[in-house]
C-alpha cells in the first residue's frame, strides 16, 4: 500500500516512495544523533507546529520521545521551524554558544527543513501528518568530509571543485553546486536527502535552466515558480 | 495563468494557522487545475519550506551571477527588505 494511500489526490509513486523512506529514516542513528535524539528533533518540530496551530496532531502520531533535547536546541528548533524570517546570526551564534557543534547544527537544520517539507506536503494535500517510526540501534556515523571549511555560510561546506577536491567530486560530481545546495554538506548524508526531495518534489538541478521544463505533467513552470516565489516571499527568503 | 489566484491563495493558506482557509484553498486549486495540480502545488509550497530553513538557517548569501542579474526586479518587489538579505550584504554590499 502507498504512503498516502488515504490521499484524495493521488500521488505519483516516485514521490510517495521518497516521501516513505525519508520519514523512516529518522528512527535510524544518523551523522551526529542517535535515532532517540533524531526522533525528539521530530517530535519537537511538530510540537512546535501544533503550539502554532499551522498543523493538526494526528490520531496516530507515531513514536513519541521522552528525552528531553537541550534548551539551545529546542530554540533552535523553535525559531527556525515556525520563524525562518527572523533567523539571524545571532540565532545561530546562540546554537553554537548554546553547546552545539557546527556538526550537529548541520545535522538540526537538515532535519527541520525535511520534515517541515514533508509535513507541509501532507497538508497540503489534505491527509493527517504520517507516523514517525520507532528509533533503531546503532552509533551515528560521525562522518566529517574533510575538506568542508568556512566559506561565505555561517556552517563550514564542502566547496565546489577544484577547492573541494575528492569530496566534491563524490559528493556534487561535475555539476557545479550553488549555496542552497551545499548549505548542509557538512553533513553529506543530509545533503543527499535534501537533493532527493529537490529532485523529485520540484525538478531534477541540471534542468533548472530549461524555463518550459514541466516537472509535474499538467503544471507549468509558471505555476511552479508563483507558489515557490509566494512561499519564499512569506518566508522572507532573499537567497 | 491559469489557477494563478487559487495558487497564491493556496500557498498562504497552507503556511498560516487557519484550516477551513486551508481546506477551501485545496478545493479552489482542485477546482481550477484538477487533482494533480494540488499535488503539484503542495510539493513545490514543500520544496521551497525546506529550501528557505536551510538559506536563512546556514545563512548562505546569493550567488553573485544571481545578485547581478537581478539588481532591478528585487529593487521593485523590496526583496533588499527581507531581513534575511543580511546574509548576502555582507558579503556583496556593493552589489545590492
Amino acid at each position: 500500500m502507498s504512503f498516502y494511500a488515504d490521499s484524495k489526490y493521488p500521488v505519483r509513486s516516485d514521490l510517495d516512495a521518497v516521501h516513505e523512506k525519508q520519514i523512516d529514516q529518522l528512527g535510524d542513528p544518523g551523522t551526529w544523533g542517535t535515532a532517540e535524539q533524531r526522533l525528539a528533533v521530530a517530535g519537537e518540530i511538530r510540537q512546535a507546529c501544533y503550539d502554532a496551530g499551522v498543523q493538526e496532531k494526528p490520531d496516530d502520531p507515531g513514536y513519541e520521545s521522552d528525552i528531553e533535547l537541550p534548551e539551545a536546541a529546542r530554540e533552535l528548533i523553535r525559531e527556525l521551524t515556525l520563524e525562518p524570517q527572523g533567523f539571524n546570526e545571532e540565532s545561530y551564534n546562540a546554537a553554537r554558544s548554546g553547546g552545539l557543534s557546527d556538526e550537529e547544527y548541520v545535522e538540526m537544520i537538515g532535519i527541520i527543513a525535511r520534515l517541515t517539507c514533508m509535513d507541509v506536503f501532507a497538508r497540503g494535500i489534505g491527509v493527517p501528518l504520517r507516523p514517525l517510526p520507532e528509533p533503531r540501534r546503532g552509533n551515528p556515523s560521525c562522518k566529517r568530509p574533510a575538506s568542508a571549511k568556512k566559506e561565505h555560510a555561517w556552517v563550514p561546506t564542502v566547496p565546489n571543485l577544484p577547492e573541494g577536491g575528492d569530496d566534491a567530486k563524490e559528493m556534487f560530481g561535475d555539476l557545479y553546486h550553488p549555496y542552497i545546495m551545499r548549505s548542509v554538506s557538512l553533513v553529506p548524508d543530509e545533503m543527499d536527502r535534501h537533493r532527493e526531495l529537490e529532485n523529485i518534489q520540484y525538478l531534477p538541478m541540471e534542468k533548472i535552466l530549461i524555463k518550459d521544463y514541466e516537472h509535474h505533467e499538467g503544471f507549468t513552470r509558471a505555476q511552479a515558480e508563483t507558489v515557490a516565489g509566494r512561499v519564499s516571499a512569506i518566508n522572507e527568503c532573499f537567497y | 495563468m491559469p489557477g494563478g489566484q487559487e495558487l497564491l491563495e493556496f500557498s498562504d493558506a497552507l503556511l498560516g494557522p487557519d484550516k477551513d482557509r486551508m481546506d477551501q484553498a485545496r478545493l479552489g486549486v482542485e477546482d481550477a487545475l484538477g487533482h494533480q495540480g494540488v499535488v503539484a502545488a503542495a510539493a513545490i509550497a514543500a520544496t521551497f519550506t525546506k529550501n528557505d530553513r536551510l538559506a536563512n538557517g546556514a545563512g548562505i548569501p546569493s550567488e553573485l551571477r544571481m545578485l547581478r542579474n537581478s539588481k532591478e526586479i528585487r529593487h521593485e518587489l523590496g526583496l533588499n527588505n527581507f531581513r534575511t538579505a543580511a546574509n548576502t550584504i555582507r558579503h556583496y554590499p556593493d552589489e545590492m
